[in-house]
């Protein structure tokens, strides 16, 4: 009784976030492209293609696991996430936040000890995970530059362009 | 002219063998066991995720300051750099606490593989217990830090550690220094934050945490993709457990790793060293104590000290 009460609540909760949600594929389309530039710092941002990658993927899932899209690929999801038909939101950073290793963060993750998903990738290593993993697989560019042009900052970090050691030879220092 | 021979340091020790015993010796001999902080902190290598783009290595080196690199830090073709006969690959050194190595390891069909190697944190370190001037401290964080003020510049810490971190500079006759991966401490650390490579690392191939759990989702791994990795955790119980750990693909001998070190820590062996020759150390601490007060005014580096009961 009392669960089936719950049930139905549950029910019209999920409704209402539903309903007040963007939801792809009814009247929002896909976004065309992606700006990614969290490190554009180093690097200037990427405009990702998400249509081409739409078109030459099999399927939503294949990047944003039972999100959304058609049905689960990886049987680790698929273990407890078969029947979901999708969500409301399939935006990468619902779950995958930028900074995943803050004191408060890594106390969020361990304060209810039967949490399941304890080990989930920040936003940057969430987007390389996926992309680099198939890239490589598919012998896509996979050269850090392929992707994202280094900023003059960007170049002083790795010691390179303008910022190269002058004399490639000197202080060699292993000993 | 400060290189002594490992041989010449014992004959120059034994001679003046009149035992002194001094509390930082005596400290190491009492030491019980210890199986690290228990909110120690650690990272987990996750080497099946690291594509070899070095960025972790100009992290470290911005961070720390550290002098200009030979080559810049995106030319790979340091990993064609060999030593020693081909049989060594690149190592931390004084200019460069922490580098990847690439490997073509057979289980992989030699497809590349690459492993960040740095100073592993060691729960027990015996570059901590080999030191009787006790510069280095672990701290309640799990970093394993050193002090320059109080080195002696024996290097003993070098012979002792198993992974061979600790490296030594030149720099200054006066002021000999060791160098090697302090996991951040004085910058980030012990204000909360993750160590510098680990926050540059595209890939999350570093995962900064709890020890404790790090452990757990190291095995979480493992059970999830039996078929991905090797069914260990590297740095779980060598040495007695180290705060910095490894998953790999490929059996960890196939990657340069020690696999025959012992699983209890190393403290039991340089303790049994250090019995079979304690007056001969006995001395040093005093000498160089002597003149370290005289130098420093008496300053001690007592602070965070692991408990030694
Ligand atoms: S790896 Fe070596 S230098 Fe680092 S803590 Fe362990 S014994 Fe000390
Ligand atoms: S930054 Fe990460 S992926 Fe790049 S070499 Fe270092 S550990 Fe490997």
């Amino acid at each position: 009784m009392k669960s089936r009460t719950i049930g139905i609540l549950g029910g019209i909760i999920l409704a209402l976030i539903l309903v007040s949600a963007p939801v792809f594929g009814m009247d929002n389309k896909p976004p065309a492209t992606v700006m990614i530039d969290s490190l554009s710092h180093l690097f200037t941002g990427v405009e990702f293609d998400h249509n081409l990658h739409v078109e030459i993927t099999e399927g939503c899932s294949v990047c944003h696991h039972h999100r959304f899209g058609n049905g689960v690929v990886d049987e680790n999801c698929a273990r407890c996430h078969s029947e979901c038909q999708g969500t409301f939101s399939p935006t990468c950073s619902d779950c995958h936040v930028s900074d995943p290793f803050t004191g408060k963060h890594i106390r969020e993750m361990e304060a209810n000890p039967n949490r399941y998903h304890i080990d989930i990738p920040g936003l940057k290593a969430a987007y390389h995970l996926k992309c680099l993993t198939c890239h490589i697989k598919e012998e896509a560019p996979s050269e850090c530059v392929d992707c994202h042009a280094r900023t003059d900052a960007g170049n002083r970090f790795y010691h390179s362009g303008k910022y190269a050691p002058a004399d490639g030879d000197k202080n060699k220092n292993h000993e | 002219m400060r290189k002594i021979s490992r041989r010449g340091f014992f004959k120059v020790t034994a001679a003046g063998s009149s035992a002194v015993a001094v509390s930082s010796t005596k400290k190491a001999f009492g030491m019980k066991e210890f199986h690290g902080y228990p909110n120690s902190m650690g990272v987990l290598v996750d080497l099946t995720r690291c594509i070899g783009c070095r960025t972790c290595e100009a992290a470290c080196n911005k961070e720390h300051g550290l002098p200009e690199p030979e080559l810049p830090f995106d030319d790979f073709s340091v990993f064609d750099q060999v030593y020693h006969d081909g049989k060594e690959k690149r190592r931390t050194s004084d200019k460069a606490f922490t580098v990847v190595n690439r490997y073509n390891p057979k289980a992989s069909g030699g497809e590349p593989v690459y492993r960040k190697f740095q100073c592993n944190h060691c729960n027990e370190p015996a570059c901590l217990t080999s030191c009787f001037v006790n510069a280095y401290t672990k701290t309640k964080e799990g970093a394993v830090i050193y002090n320059p003020d109080v080195c002696v510049g024996c290097r003993m810490c070098m012979v002792a550690c198993p992974f061979l971190v600790p490296a030594y500079t030149y720099e200054s006759a006066l002021h000999p220094q060791i160098k090697k991966c302090n996991f951040c401490y004085d910058t980030r650390l012990k204000y909360g934050k993750p160590p510098a490579c680990v926050e540059a690392c595209p890939q999350e191939a570093l995962t900064f945490g709890h020890r404790k759990t790090l452990i757990k989702i190291a095995h979480e791994r493992i059970r999830e993709n039996p078929k991905k990795y090797v069914d260990h955790v590297y740095g779980e119980t060598e040495v007695g457990g180290t705060s910095w750990m490894y998953l790999s693909g490929v059996p960890f001998d196939q990657l340069g790793f020690n696999t025959d070190l012992q699983h209890h820590p190393i403290l039991d062996n340089t303790k049994s060293f250090l019995g079979f020759v304690p007056m001969v150390l006995g001395i040093w601490p005093a000498l160089f104590m002597g003149f370290h007060l005289l130098a420093k005014g008496g300053k001690g580096n007592d602070e965070d000290k692991q408990s030694n009961k």
